[in-house]
């Protein structure tokens, strides 16, 4: 390993009594106006010519209306809380819960794209988001749509387990989503259901286990590992704090 | 942890009071009684890089006296973060320095994986230490853009800010932003390397490696740029000891120390690069030491590609971690562009943190101005501050 | 007399044979300008004349002396333009061309960027106009208006050619270098008068650049002259035309005068009096909108005198050597081409260089620059004495 520019210049080539050596930086100037002159700057002419963007490029969030399943994990983990959920109907006229987007306060940090289970968030590449006034910088669930969404845009979470690391499994990767399961205190339980009605992907079954003192059923929620796409909102909803996550690590 | 040749620089440091002036100010005064004035240069000035302020008192062209002040871009950063969880503090932790981003990500990222006491795979250090260069090399080439436009040169800022958009096109290509990269995870990366960015990363070294001896010829083959900075805002290593100046500053007195490969984090060890030191201690030491530095980060780039290259496609590169900190005090530190960042985490076993401390090199270094500009004329002064290359949005926090 | 039809009133008589002509020799701008009031003068005295045949007014319009008294009026009007449009020319190089140095493209407003200079002129004149409280008016404006007057009237003072001048004056040279000399005085004064410490400080850097370079410049001049026997303009470029172009022998002073041309023009490496980077704009901070825009005009004005001194004392002024008498078509046109020719070098080396530092120029003036042209001036004397020349 060598240090070129410092054996170079270290004792200074340049003697500086000599006031007047200035040539090699005009010798450089006219060198690049010839080359800019005979062919283009490296500058384009911004709204005639724009840049070429690898499909990883975050602009703005995109929402495929109708790969979303209204979970709200993009809600809970945008850091700027530039991201609500609002009811909207689709498209035969149900009203389903969708994230509405204000873009004045996004950050483009891409966590709604990186943590949507579905990849019905994408970031999308367009960043010309300039409007007249701020009511106009939100977007709701429809206006989100961006039609030339591809594979490059989606990300999803790779991780690897630590126990997997440390075992030297490493090539195992998972989603968060596919193994964080939400696991019930029976003793807090009220069996109140608000987990079974608020569930975005119908994962949660209430189960029978027996009557109480006043002869009511006791209801506990199951959940279905298959449909379970763990987005937190039956332990956010749930009054008892009796859900909590069991991080598989 | 001194260079063996400063021999020179220890004599002259013993006798000589507190700095070494280019002129002799108290001689100087003494013949002629002026009036001395406070000029204020900032935060509207175009000297100041940013919102900070330097009151230098000169009589007629010779500063006497300099102080700074900063905090006008204070956003509460530190008591922010105590409010929000881990993983949403990393966007936030971006926006602490405009020029080199991904340092103070990496950084925290180092914080939290101290406190949850893991240790993230070979990959995620290999590409953090891609990423950190990439910083590394933006913000040394809009520091030399700026000391361009503070001699006076336009043709300087445009060519370097050039070579500059080459490497946010390495940051688009790595992690899709340009500034704001939100790209490593507490446990690793947000994302493997994409497809050639293998490819990609390599040209654009060698292309910089060939292009960046045009911006050096404009400034070290032009006499004036160099007597403009040589001789000016002389430090001494003691001075340094004194005031915890880090970073190329420091390098640029004779004291041979790199966080890199003195302490290293992130795999800095399986690579092979040299510092680079210089013993004069004055503004074109540490413009030499930054360019050099470049040159260097280019190497370290390429050795890394090829450690990534060769743990190939399957390698684990993300850890799942868990949301809640146990409880401890832990703290990390990282060779920043400009010196030596730490961060300071205590955890309460909640999933945010009790308190987050960050200690910027430029609120540091930026406290040595009074003994940087002491006896300089008002024109060195823009010289001597972009030598200490502002960064306001760590400064203030 | 009967005045039947337009062209009784409009006739282009020979303007030599008017006995109020100004001048001396065949003067070309004097020849458009009276041209022109010929056909307005005429075709005023015309219309008059259908409404009220044989009345005083038509035939006063039209005699030797108003003729004479509104074409000195459209004279001003017509040389004052060419100079300003060739300015705006040299501003749009200037633009142009740093950008192609720096890898950009420069100005793209209309006419390959050249509109901008008409757009920079409106949005200075459309800015508000404020003034300080505590300046003292009086100097503030005084010296400002006196920067910029003496660069318009020197800027127009320059001779494009023999048939192309405003005065044709033995000491011709003398007279534009004392006007080119006297803004630094105006510059220090107004630094004091505007109560704000950049100012001063520029207002005081403007009186060193002055002491440093004005003396080696001066020399310089009168070695030129020196080598062509005479002060009147038009001698120098016609001594340049016998012989050769004086930056051959005078190689040194050659260069010696580009530089110190530069700094007379407060150009980049020289433009202390307003170094962005340390003060604010130097002298120029309290002046705002048209004030602004003006000075900032005045300053090309100055470099462009700057450029077309170096054309007449060293380029061979309006002759292009070897083509004979072809150099009587547009000698007008070969000037401003070699002062735009000078005014690219300037722009190159704005390009390439950062700027110096007060001592630096000092330094440089008086231990650099001051021996060079004494050596000049020798080697100039030893060619004189030798019958070279």
């Amino acid at each position: 390993m060598t240090m070129d520019y410092l054996e170079k210049y270290r004792d200074g080539r340049v003697n500086t009594a000599k006031t007047l050596w200035v040539m090699k930086p005009i010798y450089l100037i006219l060198r690049l106006f010839n080359k800019t002159v005979v062919h283009r700057p490296v500058t384009i002419l911004y709204p005639y010519e724009k840049l070429w963007m690898p499909d990883n490029y975050r602009g703005r969030p995109a929402l495929a209306f109708n790969t979303c399943i209204g979970c709200g994990m993009c809600a809970r983990m945008c850091p700027t809380t530039a991201i609500v959920l609002v009811e909207c109907p689709d498209d035969e006229g149900k009203p389903v819960k969708r994230p509405q987007v204000n873009m004045g306060r996004c950050s483009f940090c891409g966590y709604c794209a990186e943590y949507c289970p579905t990849d019905a968030m994408t970031m999308s590449p367009i960043v010309e988001l300039a409007e007249y006034t701020r009511a106009d910088l939100i977007y709701g669930p429809r206006r989100l749509a961006y039609d030339h969404t591809t594979d490059g845009m989606k990300i999803d979470i790779e991780e690897t387990l630590l126990s997997d690391y440390q075992a030297g499994n490493g090539e195992r990767r998972i989603n968060p989503a596919k193994t964080d399961r939400p696991v019930l205190d029976n003793a807090k339980c009220i069996s109140c259901k608000k987990c079974f009605k608020s569930c975005p992907v119908q994962a949660i079954t209430m189960e029978e286990h027996g009557k109480n003192a006043k002869g009511r059923p006791i209801l506990w929620p199951s959940v279905d590992d298959q449909k379970c796409v763990s987005c937190y909102t039956c332990v956010d909803v749930c009054p008892k704090s009796a859900l909590h996550m069991n991080e598989v690590l | 942890m001194m260079a063996d040749d400063n021999t020179e620089q220890t004599k002259t440091a013993g006798q000589m009071p507190a700095m070494k002036p280019v002129v002799d100010v108290a001689a100087e005064t003494a013949k002629m009684e002026t009036d001395k004035m406070w000029v204020i240069m900032g935060p509207q000035h175009p000297f100041s890089h940013g919102l900070w302020t330097l009151k230098i008192k000169v009589d007629g062209e010779i500063v006497t006296d300099a102080e700074p002040i900063v905090g006008y871009l204070h956003r509460g950063w530190e008591k922010e973060a105590e409010n929000r969880p881990y993983p949403k503090i990393i966007p936030m932790a971006d926006r602490l320095c405009y020029a080199a981003s991904m340092t103070y990500t990496h950084l925290y990222c180092m914080t939290v994986e101290k406190a949850l006491g893991i240790d993230p795979p070979d990959k995620a250090k290999y590409i953090m230490i891609i990423a950190d260069e990439i910083n590394r090399l933006q913000s040394h080439l809009m520091w030399l853009a700026a000391v361009g436009t503070d001699l006076g040169n336009f043709t300087v800022f445009l060519w370097a800010m050039r070579e500059r958009e080459y490497w946010m096109d390495m940051n688009v290509r790595l992690c899709g932003a340009r500034m704001t990269t939100n790209y490593p995870r507490i446990g690793g990366v947000r994302n493997d390397t994409p497809e050639l960015f293998d490819r990609d990363i390599i040209r654009c070294t060698e292309h910089f490696e060939k292009a960046v001896w045009d911006i050096i010829g404009l400034i070290d083959d032009s006499s004036i740029y160099v007597s403009r900075m040589k001789n000016t805002g002389i430090l001494t290593p003691e001075q340094c000891a004194n005031l915890g100046i880090t970073g190329p500053a420091l390098r640029g007195t004779g004291v041979d120390f790199d966080l890199r490969r003195d302490d290293p984090y992130s795999n800095y060890d399986q690579i092979d690069f040299d510092v680079p030191v210089l013993k004069q201690g004055d503004s074109y030491a540490r413009y030499m030491v930054r360019v050099e530095e470049m040159l260097q980060s280019c190497k370290i780039i390429k050795q890394a590609m090829a450690k990534v290259r060769a743990l190939g496609k399957n390698a684990p590169y993300r850890l799942k971690v868990p949301s809640n900190v146990p409880a401890g005090r832990h703290f990390a530190k990282l060779e920043d562009p400009r010196g030596e960042s730490m961060m300071y985490l205590i955890s309460d076993g909640t999933d945010k943190p009790y308190r987050l401390k960050v200690r910027s090199p430029i609120f540091v270094n930026v406290s040595a101005s009074r003994e940087l500009c002491m006896g300089c004329r008002i024109a060195d002064v823009p010289a001597i501050m972009a030598m200490i290359d502002m960064c306001l949005g760590e400064t203030d926090r | 007399m009967v005045y039947s039809s337009i062209l009784d009133w409009v006739n282009f008589p020979d303007i030599m044979a008017n006995p109020y002509y100004p001048f001396e020799t065949y003067n070309l701008p004097y020849d458009i300008s009276q041209k022109l009031w010929e056909i307005i003068g005429g075709t005023i005295a015309w219309l008059i004349n259908l409404l009220f045949p044989g009345n005083p007014v038509s035939e006063w319009l039209v005699c030797d002396m108003t003729v004479n008294f509104f074409a000195l009026i459209i004279f001003m009007i017509v040389v004052f333009l060419v100079v300003f449009i060739g300015i705006l020319i040299s501003l749009w190089e200037e633009r142009k061309v740093l950008g192609r140095t720096m890898d950009r493209r420069g100005t793209m407003v209309g006419m390959k960027g050249f509109l901008q200079c008409v757009a920079d002129g409106f949005k200075t004149f459309m800015k508000e106009d404020t003034q300080p409280r505590k300046v003292d008016r009086m100097t503030y404006m005084w010296t400002v208006s006196l920067v910029i007057g003496t660069s318009m009237l020197i800027a127009c003072m320059i001779p494009l050619s023999d048939r192309w001048y405003v005065v044709n004056y033995n000491t011709g040279l003398l007279l534009i270098m004392g006007l080119f000399a006297l803004a630094p005085f105006f510059i220090l004064v107004s630094g004091w008068s505007q109560n704000n410490k950049y100012s001063l400080i520029g207002g005081m850097r403007a009186a060193e650049m002055m002491i440093s370079y004005e003396i080696p410049m001066l020399i310089l001049i009168a070695t030129a002259c020196l080598m062509a026997g005479t002060f009147n303009i038009g001698g120098i470029v016609q001594a340049q035309y016998d012989t050769m172009p004086y930056f051959i022998p005078q190689c040194i002073g050659f260069v010696t005068f580009f530089v110190c041309a530069n700094a007379e023009a407060e150009r980049t490496p020289f433009d202390l009096a307003e170094a962005e980077s340390e003060l604010v704009e130097g002298w120029q901070t309290e002046y705002a909108g048209m004030k602004w825009g003006l000075i900032m005009l005045a300053d090309y004005m100055r470099g462009y005198v700057s450029c077309a001194m170096i054309t007449i004392l060293y380029l061979g002024g309006w002759n292009l050597p070897f083509i004979g008498d072809l150099n009587n078509y547009v000698p007008e046109l070969v000037f401003l081409l070699k002062t735009w020719l000078v005014f690219f070098a300037m722009i190159i080396v704005r390009a390439a260089l950062p700027r110096v530092r007060t001592d630096q120029i000092l330094n440089l003036g008086w231990k650099v620059f001051m021996p060079l042209s004494i050596i000049n001036l020798v080697i100039v004397l030893l060619l004189k004495m030798g019958g070279v020349f």
